[in-house]
């Protein structure tokens, strides 16, 4: 058996007028792998993920997506709520939630974003639409569960604190049932107990349901805790990539980003 | 001096005094071309009534409204929250017991049979007429507006060109119309209904299916356009919708299936029967639509499109949905109308016309159907009390400068609307936090 990649995104381009954002990246992931992928700021992290999710669409290059039925499918061009329904779920990095609505409602939107939409069915609350209605609630239940905010299901979110807006945003994203996890920045604005937590879900989530990982993260503890691969981006390229320990010994990359007491401050 | 003058007090007091000045000469006398300062020396000067206690001249009982008004105003900011607190905690019981569900079912049972007695009650010949043509026909219209802008968070200006749609298309196919009607036969105003729904709808996906990728003010203005174009083809395609002067031979609705039979005819209590059974039905159609997933897609594109996409939900289809469901109820509201008063002129469906329902579904409460159809109720029972029995000095061109002071003062003290949908409530709420927020950073400069 070939290497199964989910994504597969070759010789990526990406330029807002004359400011290239990403140049020339090419990388992929394995279905089931923790992928990290780690840079300073404005090193065309979010960029890759907004191209990844239908967000952006890069000027130049490929990337494809692989679903468990094997079938492979471009991204680009494809609007971010088909890439969605493709089975690529996301988190954003100042988390986005539907602040007005309550944690319940939140994930239910999700559980059901990808089910037909049926006006009138709705209007008559015909035996389908309630069907429908109570597996969704059971789903929405099941989740709570998996990201332990069971007892805040009613809450309205943006009374949540940090960590379980950010829990939320996960269960919200798995409600749409992915094959994939995009997390941008998850630790974000958590304190330490709540990165433990954090750190356990994300296992969590790659082990039990089976949902492959891509990371975008500043927390080097973190990512070097969770991520199997790295991919190190600077100014829109990929400058690196390897296993956790690899990138630690990784000249350039000491250079680019994790800094040491010389090269501090000299490279920007 | 200038310490003085920067006192919030002071300050508080020359607003006063400003605004009712300005209330002064709103009502007051108007100038001619001999003599332009007349309305502004008129307004204060000109002989009145203290209250009708004595005669004096205009400007003392104005000073003595703006001193009240300061006052109260300086004792709402000193007192308000506790007011605020009793009244919240007043009105606390009742808010936890409209929660539970048979208790709604009884209060909405309760309204239902107020409406069907309705009636018998009110047997002024002009009041029952306003309640067909006044006010149920304008409910309907503001809870089909509510789905648009309350629910989808879209602003549509152009809301009375489905509802001429609606008109027209009754009109057609009942051969009202110059065009010869549809199959060349004289329908029943019965089945324009299904006609005019379709074709509103049409409408609507056509004008949405393009103009919906725009947001916010993009939106209004094609909306605003729309409503516009839909008058100005009335007024002039003569040969096809009889131009300025309308139709006037749309026929009454009747039923005739079998041995029943009957026809409604120019009483209004029948139709008003007839309306009420159909406002119910679309009521208890859109209350199933907030809470079923559509209306939670809804809610999640209007709080944040891009993290409602990124959850697979479509935004243009179901802003496209929402708006062909807006349509389709004026649509209806349109053939109820032309069959109720069996004729129509491109002269009513103007811009104020869609404002009109627009303040009802923001006075009543923007995305809270029983707010909205309680906001059209009131507003339209008071401008038609104000056309009916005009208080002196009162003139039915007014009616909009009391309108806009209504909705200017909502604004302020509710600015949810009259009875606020809770996630409506929420949304202001949380975005008037952040905007402190966003003040507090920018007066002490650190982020939170």
């Amino acid at each position: 058996m070939t290497t199964d990649r989910i994504f597969d995104v070759q010789n990526v381009t990406l330029r807002f007028g004359g400011v290239v954002s990403l140049n020339d990246v090419s990388l992929f992931q394995n279905r089931g792998e923790i992928l990290a992928v780690i840079g300073p700021n404005g090193a065309g992290k979010t960029s890759l993920f907004n191209s990844l999710t239908g967000v952006y669409q890069p000027q130049d290059g490929t990337i494809t997506f692989t679903g468990r039925d094997a079938k492979t499918i471009s991204i680009i061009g494809k609007k971010p709520h088909r890439v969605s329904n493709a089975g690529v779920a996301r988190t954003f990095q100042a988390s986005r939630m539907f602040s007005a609505l309550t944690a319940f409602e939140n994930i239910k939107i999700g559980a059901e974003s990808h089910r037909g939409i049926g006006v009138l069915g709705a209007m008559l609350k015909g035996p389908a639409t309630r069907r429908g209605e109570k597996e969704s609630d059971a789903r929405t239940i099941e989740l709570l569960d998996f990201v332990g905010l069971r007892d805040r299901a009613n809450i309205v979110s943006a009374s949540l604190s940090y960590g379980d807006r950010r829990r939320l945003e996960i269960a919200r994203g798995l409600a749409t049932d992915p094959q994939i996890l995009l997390l941008d920045e998850p630790a974000a604005g958590t304190n330490p107990s709540e990165k433990v937590q954090l750190t356990e879900l994300i296992r969590k989530v790659r082990d039990v349901m089976g949902v492959s990982i891509l990371l975008i993260e500043h927390d080097m503890k973190l990512v070097m805790a969770l991520a199997e691969r790295l991919y190190v981006l600077n100014f829109g390229s990929v400058i690196a990539q390897g296993t956790p320990d690899e990138i630690r010994a990784n000249e350039a990359v000491v250079d680019a980003y994790l800094g040491t007491s010389t090269h501090d401050a000299k490279g920007v | 001096m200038r310490h003085f003058l920067s006192q919030p007090t002071v300050r508080r007091l020359f607003s006063a005094i400003a605004a009712i000045a300005i209330l002064a000469l709103m009502t007051g006398p108007a100038g001619s071309t001999l003599t332009p300062t007349a309305g502004l020396t008129g307004s204060f000067t000109e002989p009145s009534s203290f209250f009708g206690l004595f005669k004096t001249v205009r400007w003392v009982p104005f000073l003595v409204i703006a001193m009240v008004m300061w006052g109260i105003w300086t004792l709402w900011l000193s007192r308000g929250a506790q007011v605020k607190d009793l009244a919240n905690r007043a009105t606390a019981i009742p808010r936890a017991a409209t929660q539970r569900r048979p208790i709604r079912w009884g209060i909405g049972l309760g309204l239902l049979v107020v409406g069907l007695l309705l009636p018998h009650i009110v047997t002024d010949p002009f009041w029952q007429a306003a309640m067909v043509e006044q006010i149920a026909v304008y409910v309907l219209l503001a809870i089909g507006l509510n789905v648009v802008v309350g629910f989808a968070g879209l602003l549509d200006l152009g809301f009375v060109a489905f509802y001429a749609i609606g008109a027209y298309t009754t009109a057609w196919v009942t051969g009202a119309l110059p065009t010869p009607p549809l199959f060349g036969i004289h329908m029943n105003p019965f089945f324009a209904i299904p006609i005019a729904i379709i074709i509103a709808m049409l409408a609507g996906i056509i004008l949405g299916a393009p103009t919906l990728r725009l947001r916010g003010d993009y939106l209004a203005i094609v909306t605003l356009g729309f409503g516009e174009i839909i008058t100005i083809f009335a007024n002039n395609l003569y040969g096809i919708t009889g131009g300025s002067q309308g139709t006037s031979a749309i026929p009454h609705f009747h039923l005739d299936i079998g041995p029943v039979k009957y026809a409604w005819g120019l009483t209004p209590v029948p139709y008003y029967y007839l309306t009420l059974i159909f406002v119910v039905l679309f009521l208890a159609a859109f209350s199933l639509l907030e809470h079923s997933r559509v209306g939670r897609a809804w809610t999640a594109i209007r709080e944040d499109e891009v993290a409602a996409e990124s959850v697979g939900i479509n935004p243009l289809k179901y802003k496209v949905m929402a708006f062909a469901i807006g349509a389709s109820t004026a649509g209806f509201a349109g053939v109820v109308t032309a069959s109720q008063s069996n004729n129509i002129f491109p002269s009513s469906f103007t811009l104020s016309f869609s404002i009109n329902i627009l303040v009802l579904v923001i006075f009543g409460g923007m995305g809270s159907i029983f707010g909205v159809v309680l906001g059209a109720i009131v507003i339209q029972t008071v401008s038609m009390y104000l056309l009916h029995s005009p208080p002196a000095g009162y003139q039915p061109s007014d009616l909009y400068i009391y309108l806009g002071a209504l909705l200017v003062v909502m604004m302020i003290f509710r600015p949810a609307g009259l009875v606020p949908s809770k996630r409506r409530k929420r949304e202001i709420t949380l975005s008037e936090q952040q905007h402190e927020g966003h003040l507090d950073e920018l007066l002490t400069g650190d982020t939170p």
